[in-house]
């Protein structure tokens, strides 16, 4: 008993470095966001508890933002989990000739955002991009990816998809590599068809994995800022601007604590979204 | 062993003397990225072989150099010295060191006194103008000679040549500007607007948008859209050069520095086929002034050796230099008079007249420090306007609002 007390004080360096490193912040960027702070005026400091949240639910700008990200949210992760559970389905089959080509699925995922997003904007540019070319050549005309508002957004989806295929294609394969082989030879044996079998096997069994896989997405998607900066820069008009970059842009024009106002929303809608999905996940245990 | 020990501790530490004294003398620079920036660092090695004094350059693109500047400032000058667009200076000022007392020191009577007064702020000189810079019109000659066009003094009469020239079967469109989400948009959306008569900000101090010139003025923008590249709405300043460049655009409005390259014959297609002009007046002749000017932080460790480096980059040699430099994108010319009505400058600057004519005629923008957060308001507004987000009536009101959000009313 007293040698399990003790290996438990080594713990608290640890448990005292995560919390200086994750709450620290947290109650400074609380603590601001109840105060009007404009770094153009820095003696005007004052302090007006919830005024930047009340003013950013009265915000129009604010409440559009949170609409795209939710609209960008759930478009990138229906299609990407679709996409990857597609590919992982495909991959599970005994053919030798997709070995290979596994490690070119891979390959986008080893591209800087950055990188694939400026790629993306040449690729998608209204006269110099290849896309833009073919889709001409084959008579569907020139759309204008960046400067529709529609297809602006489509083009954020189909780009942060493009990067982050690979991730959910690997963890649904993975999750796929562990079912017993037992259960749907079974299935065959009893008449099931292929999409029965998937229905009533595959699904149930990979659930808990889908659900995680879905729930890492969705955080990283909700907190994307670098492809949208660098393809949409949240335009046209305000059609991709998210909470993030409306956040960068209040950061930048020094209001510090409406900034960090919004930044406190986020991680409450973020903790909101983990908990929803969490419960899902439990459920299906 | 101890004498050993002493001897490497002393080798240790004067080896690490002379970079410490040359730490003493190396200014951090904020400097504009991409634009103008391959023409100060042509000419850098020129002042650190004079001067002694290293200077690190710090370069971000026009639409986050603002919020670098502002965080650096606020925060304790990570600057020394920085190349700060005019209308930033209210904004920046309580960070910047008041310059009247060595100005006294250089010969200000050689500045064009519009530049001078881009980094005065409520009777107090913060900066030194580097780089006048205006709006002008540039034109194709040899297609407004072939169409016996003569050149439009009025947006009506530019838009009816814009028209005119418009041909999309042959990617030839009317004027290049930006529409879109881009920096300089809404400074195109207020050029118009003044031109009609609007004011950002009104005499009482509120805004003045949503007035019937700021609607007239807004119409033609919209306008001039239907006879612009179909890519304008995702246009930069870059953008609009390039569609000079490649002899796609009949007309451009643009900044007299995005001159000089379409005039460099190894970028741009049309070089010595361009002529340049006033910008087009509505009821007024209002082009919009943008001098880029040269700070010190306050707060910098090293003063002294930053002056050095203002007068040297507001200087006669170096404008003599800046504006013989074959820019890529935009070139830097010179405050000066006597830089700019050199031969050899007007030899080097085509458009010199018209940067000059139309500097004589320039508006510059509110001396407010809130002006920076209503740029990027009009910024959104515009572009949510031009992307079918609102209605030009709506887009008015909003941004009428906005800005007397900003300024407390």
């Amino acid at each position: 008993m007293g040698s399990v007390q003790s290996r438990r004080w080594f713990l608290v360096p640890g448990v005292i470095f995560l919390l200086v490193i994750d709450m620290v912040p947290l109650v400074y960027s609380l603590g601001v966001s109840l105060y009007e702070w404009w770094l153009v005026r820095p003696r005007d400091v004052r302090f007006i508890g919830l005024g930047n949240y009340s003013a950013l639910v009265l915000d129009p700008a604010f409440r559009r933002s949170v609409l795209v990200t939710c609209i960008l949210t759930f478009g990138a992760v229906v299609v990407e989990f679709l996409a990857g559970l597609a590919l992982a389905l495909l991959f599970a089959q005994p053919f030798r000739f997709l070995r290979p080509m596994r490690a070119v699925i891979m390959m986008p995922l080893f591209v800087v955002p950055v990188v694939g997003a400026t790629m993306w904007r040449l690729i998608l540019h209204p006269e110099l991009g290849v896309l833009g070319y073919y889709l001409s050549l084959l008579g569907f005309g020139n759309p204008q990816w960046l400067s529709d508002p529609t297809l602006a957004m489509i083009a954020l989806i189909l780009v942060d998809a493009w990067r982050t295929i690979p991730f959910m294609f690997l963890v649904i394969h993975a999750g796929l590599e562990t079912l017993p082989a037992e259960l749907y030879e079974a299935a065959r044996v009893d008449g099931a068809s292929w999409l029965q079998a998937f229905r009533y096997i595959t699904v149930p069994l990979l659930a808990y994995i889908m659900l995680v896989a879905v729930l890492i997405r969705g955080m990283d998607i909700f907190r994307e800022f670098d492809i949208i900066f660098v393809l949409t820069g949240g335009g046209p008009g305000t059609a991709t601007e998210t909470i993030q970059l409306l956040n960068y842009r209040v950061f930048g024009l020094g209001h510090m604590g409406q900034a960090n106002a919004i930044g406190v929303i986020t991680l409450i809608l973020v903790a909101l979204m983990c908990y929803l999905l969490i419960r899902a996940v439990l459920r299906t245990r | 062993m101890l004498a050993g020990m002493m001897a490497v501790l002393a080798a240790m530490a004067l080896s690490f003397a002379p970079d410490a004294f040359a730490q003493a003398k190396t200014l951090n620079l904020s400097m504009l990225a991409g634009f103008k920036e391959d023409v100060l660092r042509a000419n850098l090695p020129d002042f650190e072989r004079r001067t002694g004094i290293k200077v690190a350059v710090d370069a971000a693109p026009l639409s986050e150099l603002y919020k670098k500047q502002l965080l650096s400032l606020s925060t304790g000058a990570r600057h020394d010295v920085l190349f700060m667009d005019e209308p930033w200076v209210p904004a920046l000022s309580e960070f910047l060191l008041p310059l009247d007392e060595r100005a006294r020191g250089i010969d200000m009577q050689d500045f064009i006194p519009t530049t001078v007064d881009a980094g005065a702020y409520q009777g107090r000189q913060y900066t030194l103008p580097v780089d006048p810079n205006v709006q002008i019109l540039v034109y194709r000659k040899d297609l407004f000679e072939q169409r016996g066009l003569k050149v439009p003094t009025t947006w009506e009469e530019l838009l009816q040549a814009a028209k005119a020239l418009h041909d999309p079967a042959k990617q030839q469109y009317g004027i290049a500007f930006t529409a879109g989400s881009d920096v300089q948009t809404p400074l195109y959306m207020t050029l118009l607007m003044w031109s009609y008569g609007a004011e950002l900000v009104d005499a009482r101090g509120r805004a003045g948008v949503n007035t019937d010139a700021g609607k007239k003025g807004a119409e033609m923008f919209l306008e001039l859209i239907k006879v612009a590249p179909p890519a304008v709405k995702s246009f930069t300043f870059a953008d609009v050069n390039k569609a000079i460049q490649l002899g796609q655009a009949a007309m451009a409005i643009q900044w007299a520095s995005g001159a000089k390259p379409m005039e460099d014959p190894t970028r741009s297609s049309v070089a010595g086929k361009l002529g340049y002009a006033l910008v087009p007046k509505g009821t007024r002749q209002a082009p919009m002034r943008g001098v880029w000017t040269v700070a010190i932080a306050k707060n910098s460790p090293n003063l002294e050796i930053a002056w050095e480096f203002a007068k040297w980059l507001s200087g006669r040699e170096f404008g003599l230099a800046s504006t013989r430099y074959p820019s890529a994108i935009s070139a830097i010319h010179c405050a000066r008079v006597s830089v700019l009505s050199d031969p050899g400058t007007k030899q080097a600057l085509p458009y010199a007249d018209a940067l000059l004519g139309n500097l004589k005629l320039a508006k510059g923008r509110p001396r407010l420090k809130e002006y920076p957060d209503i740029q990027e308001h009009m910024r959104v507004t515009a572009s949510r306007l031009t992307a079918g987000e609102l209605s030009l009536d709506a887009a008015l009101k909003e941004m009428d609002a906005g800005i007397n959000k900003l300024l407390g009313k």
